[in-house]
């Protein structure tokens, strides 16, 4: 088992994704391919290679997805528009500072077009909501600098209808009724934090069910009882740094868990130790070790989930707390 | 991927599976690229709409073909059909989806489309419509129970489930409800979600004054007890006994669940969730229901004691003890 990350070869895993063209798993996954480009691209932003990737030709790609019709982003070519697209397409050009090829009047009224009557938002024109999709224009909007738009009326709803989704346990679900899971956890308190409310959060419950998802494996869970994954480092993780209580779990035990799920040959991170990697979980590793205060690594907004200096220049900041950075051995 | 095993493969054997994919890879694209070329042109027709099935089997998480069939059916099909017929295209996407599910038990794409399904059984045949309905959404009910049959945690499958319960035409009982998820519970305490959505339940049922809610809860106290006394290790039944006590409004409550976790944790020294939630129970006492100084110096040492040996056999939240502790 190895104690370091191996950031070379996760370098290198994340530049051959696009080296799959002959692979049917890689066209059964093109609804995820901005979603994929935006997890590739952070997590080398926050292991010190944001250069990795070719800069346009990832904001050509980007701007090939726009929906003409409905007046956003899909996951690629010829796909529909759809709030999730969308907001991992503006994190990819904010990222890469070219946000100016956006259409801001457009994307603004398409997110905007999606807030529902009890505040949360839809995914697309077809309806279907979840907490979500309310953290997706909510991020959105202020990556744009158009929360303003959701200010009054629209901004209560959009609280209101959160705060119908907590539950007893400090957590928060997908929908008014539902179970509080760590990831929905993490969407309304960042979404919270964005709208600058984060005092309808029971601080003292949510810290306490959060801490208790850590297994004595060192991994982290996302519900009571179920098993440990990689990608839960961060959904948790990042709801104890937005309210300053990361120290409530074990952060070396954690972080040794993220790094036994590394695959050591041919680089990648995947959900628990032995299983096929991918670069959704390559990113939430990367990003809880970020959190956890690994040595080396940038810092990641756990708001935005994006690098934290950019987040910074754009005057974007909350007030979160990670662990403080080690130094390199 | 989740839960998917790694497995090493010989250049041979990857070479290998690509040659036996390629074919099936040629389909899959050229299937693709005609479906997508139908849609950017407004292809309504029935042959599009089979195509769409052929490409939804290969891939059901493909939502933007989901999009395109919905738009198959409202612009090209349904206008040219009967009400009755419509209803049936319905439970055919219905029973489609349902064979998908089976395989992909959390794809929302797919629980989506049944939403969409029930949401469009045609609205203007009166009592036939009634009708439709009635049996459209018990027999959705049905199929949720047959998914939460395969997997009891699936949250898809609870949020569809309040989801169908609140649509369905006559209002699903919560007495029944309550019922369901005891069903749930007595074959696994261990089940989290029917413990939860047995607090949305109960509330409920409390709220409109149909369970005498004082009566109610001594019942609930003996059935989280027994799930307590059979596991005291699960985190679920703790975390509803914690919802129970709520913040501690009834000092006799408190008390008495006090002294039943102290007799299990007797039988139990090492558990920490004994320690942990006689701290919390403890401290709730403390905030609410001291009467003299010497009460409040007796709790506050109880729940130093506690706290420090929690920070023994609980070390990974040790800081959150240490916190605790500063009264
Ligand atoms: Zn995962």
């Amino acid at each position: 088992m190895t104690s370091e990350l191996l950031i070379p070869l996760h370098v290198k895993y994340i530049q051959s994704l696009d080296n799959h063209k002959d692979d049917l798993a890689y066209h059964l996954t093109t609804h995820l391919r901005i979603n994929g480009i935006y997890w590739g691209l952070t997590s080398l932003c926050i292991m010190g290679h944001q250069d990795a990737l070719p800069r346009e030709e990832m904001i050509d790609f980007v701007m090939s997805c726009w929906d003409e019709k409905a007046g956003a982003f899909g996951p690629h070519p010829d796909h529909d528009a759809h709030l999730l697209s969308t907001l991992s397409a503006i994190q990819i050009l904010a990222t890469q500072k070219a946000l100016d090829r956006i259409d801001v009047k457009r994307v603004t009224d398409f997110l905007l077009s999606l807030q529902t009557a009890s505040g949360v938002f839809a995914g697309d024109r077809f309806g279907e909501t979840d907490t979500r999709f309310t953290y997706c224009a909510v991020n959105a909007l202020s990556l744009l600098g158009q929360l303003g738009k959701l200010e009054g009326d629209r901004k209560e709803r959009a609280i209101e209808h959160i705060k119908q989704c907590r539950n007893f346990d400090g957590g928060f679900g997908s929908s008014v009724g539902a179970e509080s899971h760590a990831g929905q956890i993490f969407v309304c308190v960042a979404a919270l934090a964005i709208l600058d409310r984060l005092e309808e959060v029971d601080v003292p419950t949510l810290a306490w069910w959060l801490s208790e998802r850590q297994l004595p494996n060192g991994g982290l869970n996302g519900r009571p009882e179920k098993l440990e994954d990689v990608c839960y480092s961060f959904w948790v993780l990042s709801a104890m740094a937005i309210l300053d209580k990361v120290t409530w779990i074990d952060a070396e035990k954690l972080t040794s868990f993220i790094l036994s799920a590394q695959d050591t040959e041919g680089g990648g991170i995947a959900d628990r130790p032995g299983d096929m990697v991918d670069v959704f979980h390559t990113h939430f590793g990367v990003a809880g070790l970020s959190l956890l205060g690994y040595p080396g690594l940038e810092d990641l907004d756990p708001v935005y989930c994006m690098p934290a200096k950019l987040i910074e220049e754009m005057g974007l900041r909350k007030q979160w707390t990670a662990l403080e950075r080690r130094k390199l051995p | 991927m989740h839960g998917v095993r790694r497995a090493r493969q010989t250049q041979e054997a990857i070479a290998a599976q690509k040659l036996k994919e390629k074919e099936k890879l040629q389909e899959y694209l050229s299937l693709t690229n005609d479906v997508l070329h139908r849609k950017k042109t407004n292809d309504f027709t029935q042959e599009a709409l089979a195509l769409t099935t052929r490409l939804l089997t290969a891939n059901p998480e493909f939502y933007s073909i989901w999009n395109y069939r919905r738009d198959i059916l409202t612009e090209g099909i349904f206008p040219q059909t009967s009400a009755k017929d419509v209803n049936d295209i319905l439970l055919a996407e219905l029973s489609l989806t349902m064979s998908f599910l089976r395989s992909h038990p959390k794809v929302y794409w797919i629980w989506n489309h049944r939403r969409w399904c029930l949401e469009h059984v045609p609205d203007d045949q009166g009592q036939q419509t009634i009708a439709w309905k009635q049996e459209n959404w018990s027999k959705e009910l049905y199929a949720v129970e047959k998914m939460l049959d395969a997997d009891a945690r699936n949250f898809h499958a609870w949020n569809y489930r309040r989801y169908v319960q609140a649509s369905m035409p006559g209002k699903y009982s919560d007495a029944d409800e309550l019922k369901y998820t005891t069903k749930k519970i007595e074959s696994n305490f261990s089940n989290f979600s029917a413990w939860h959505q047995r607090t949305k339940v109960l509330s409920s049922l409390w709220e409109t004054g149909t369970l005498d809610m004082a009566a109610s809860k001594d019942e609930e106290f003996e059935l989280v007890k027994q799930a307590l006394y059979v596991d005291p290790y699960d985190q679920s039944s703790w975390i509803y006994h914690r919802w129970l006590i709520g913040k501690g409004e009834d000092e006799g409550i408190l008390k008495r669940e006090i002294q039943v976790i102290e007799e299990l944790s007797e039988v139990e020294p090492d558990c920490k969730w004994c320690l942990e939630s006689l701290c919390h129970y403890k401290r709730l006492l403390l905030a609410s229901f001291t009467h003299n100084e010497d009460q409040r110096i007796a709790l506050v040492d109880a729940c130093q004691s506690l706290l420090s040996r929690l920070q023994s056999i609980d070390p990974y939240r040790r800081n959150r003890y240490l916190e605790l502790g500063e009264f």
